[in-house]
């Protein structure tokens, strides 16, 4: 059996015109804060947050509060009463004498959460990341990772006076994490301009047509 | 004033380039490799799932490596599965999916599936991994996955060859973490420039399989499958970007080492 997708198709080019041209202008009312705060920006910021926060809300209402809450209880499914009253009591940390409650919902979230993730972290984040620092010490990228972890690894300990060897080591630790935040800075420009480019692209070309 | 001349001399620059249509090749990379080599091993009919773990506003940068990913797998007919653990990527992956399943003529169904969007991703990663249906009883638009040939026969992520994470923040430490590391899934990342220095070591680990990274990951996996598009387009004006900004701090540091040295402190002696 075959379907199609059921997303809404453009009907006429009058539409698309109009879709681009708002479009546009929102760019352009955004991009005109770089020139100094004005009406225009602030119009099409308060858009976005408003669109955004209400675009998620009908999403959350329409694919989790009627599909596993709503229908269910409609058709009989009471279970659904149970992270119903869990998730209600998380408001009644609003009211003073019954804000008590809302930890019981609290505690069995953290409960879940940590039982979950702390071994999930321990496994991809520490032990693995580990085991590949210390069996890729062979080759000269390896041992050069490991002497920038050793390194880094001194410059946070702050029981031990940093001078001497320990000292040195340190400042080297100091130099590798320079190097990843330029590292991580630069690609950030590079993020960044990328972005630029996808609008200017946008408007040059969808919207224009000069490209 | 000088922020200003600044803005208008990187706009400047950057449309120049891009109306003169100049274009530049550049060169593969092994983390995108990674990812084109993860996909061209599966095989016609293997499943690939598409995570759209971004926000709208970083579209113009994710946007092109997703693109080019999908079509890879369309291309080798291999089945997509999408869905998005951030609100605003469900409507641009659902989007991004059906325009490029249309440009292979793939088939809703039995070629592709957008499951939606749900919230909590530790619940729906860890919850995948038991069954898809738990997580998502029915497609974005409401049809039972039962109903679906190519998710009928898909349970979890034993029946998914591979995940890709198209992601602007964290989202791809959560899918090794609970998919790659409890389940055993193979991950590779799409990732936004920005969070590629905190990837690279999950790389070297073997965790992630590879990374495609932004508007230049999308020009070398565009590269690979001998399809231009707008990661190649953007490429030129992207190097004259960074030359200029490269150019920028280079003269800004020199004034400023010129201003410290006529600065009477600088003269001073010390006693």
């Amino acid at each position: 059996m075959a379907f199609t997708t059921s997303k809404p198709q453009v009907e006429s080019e009058a539409i698309v015109n109009w879709e681009l041209t708002i479009t546009a202008l929102l760019t352009l009312a955004i991009y005109s804060f770089l020139y100094g705060d004005n009406p225009f920006y602030r119009f099409a910021e308060h858009l976005l947050v408003g669109l955004s926060i209400g675009y998620s809300l009908v999403l959350t209402v329409g694919s989790i509060i009627m599909p596993k809450v709503v229908t269910p209880l409609a058709h009989g499914d009471f279970a659904a009463l149970v992270p119903l009253l869990l998730g209600g009591a998380m408001f009644l940390r609003l009211s003073t004498r019954l804000g008590r409650w809302s930890q019981i919902p609290m505690a069995l979230l953290i409960g879940a959460g940590a039982g979950a993730s702390i071994p999930a972290m321990l496994q991809a984040r520490v032990l693995k990341q580990m085991a590949s620092t210390i069996s890729g010490v062979g080759s000269v990228d390896g041992a050069i990772i490991l002497m920038g972890v050793l390194a880094t690894l001194t410059y946070f300990v702050f029981t031990r006076e940093q001078t001497g060897l320990w000292g040195k080591s340190a400042t080297v630790g100091r130099y590798f994490m320079m190097i990843f935040f330029g590292a991580t800075f630069a690609y950030t420009v590079m993020s960044r301009v990328a972005l630029l480019i996808g609008r200017l692209e946008f408007l040059l070309g969808d919207w224009l047509h000069t490209l | 004033m000088a922020r200003r001349i600044i803005f208008a001399l990187l706009a400047a620059i950057l449309i120049a380039v891009m109306l003169s249509h100049a274009r530049s090749s550049v060169p593969v990379t092994a983390q995108t490799q990674g990812v084109y080599d993860a996909i061209a091993a599966l095989d016609s009919g293997a499943v690939v799932m598409m995570s759209f773990d971004h926000e709208a506003a970083t579209i113009p940068e994710v946007g092109p490596l997703a693109s080019a990913i999908a079509d890879h797998c369309f291309r080798r007919g291999i089945r997509v599965i999408g869905l998005a653990l951030f609100a605003e990527g469900n409507a641009a992956g659902h989007e991004l999916l059906a325009r490029r399943a249309a440009a292979f003529h793939r088939v809703y169904g039995t070629d592709w599936v957008y499951l939606g969007y749900r919230p909590q991703y530790t619940a729906a990663i860890l919850g995948m991994g038991e069954s898809i249906r738990d997580v998502f009883p029915a497609d974005d638009d409401g049809r039972s996955l039962d109903s679906l040939p190519l998710t009928r026969r898909v349970h979890n992520y034993h029946d998914v060859n591979l995940i890709v994470s198209i992601a602007d923040g964290s989202m791809p430490t959560y899918w090794v973490e609970y998919a790659g590391a409890r389940y055993h899934t193979r991950i590779v990342a799409a990732l936004s420039a920005v969070m590629v220095t905190s990837y690279i070591p999950y790389l070297g680990s073997g965790q992630l399989a590879g990374i495609v990274n932004g508007l230049r990951g999308a020009a070398e996996y565009e590269q690979l499958l001998n399809a231009p598009g707008a990661g190649a387009r953007g490429m030129a004006a992207q190097s004259a970007a960074h030359a200029l900004i490269a150019l920028l701090v280079i003269v800004g540091n020199v004034e400023a080492w010129r201003l410290r040295r006529r600065s009477p402190k600088w003269n001073r002696k010390p006693s």
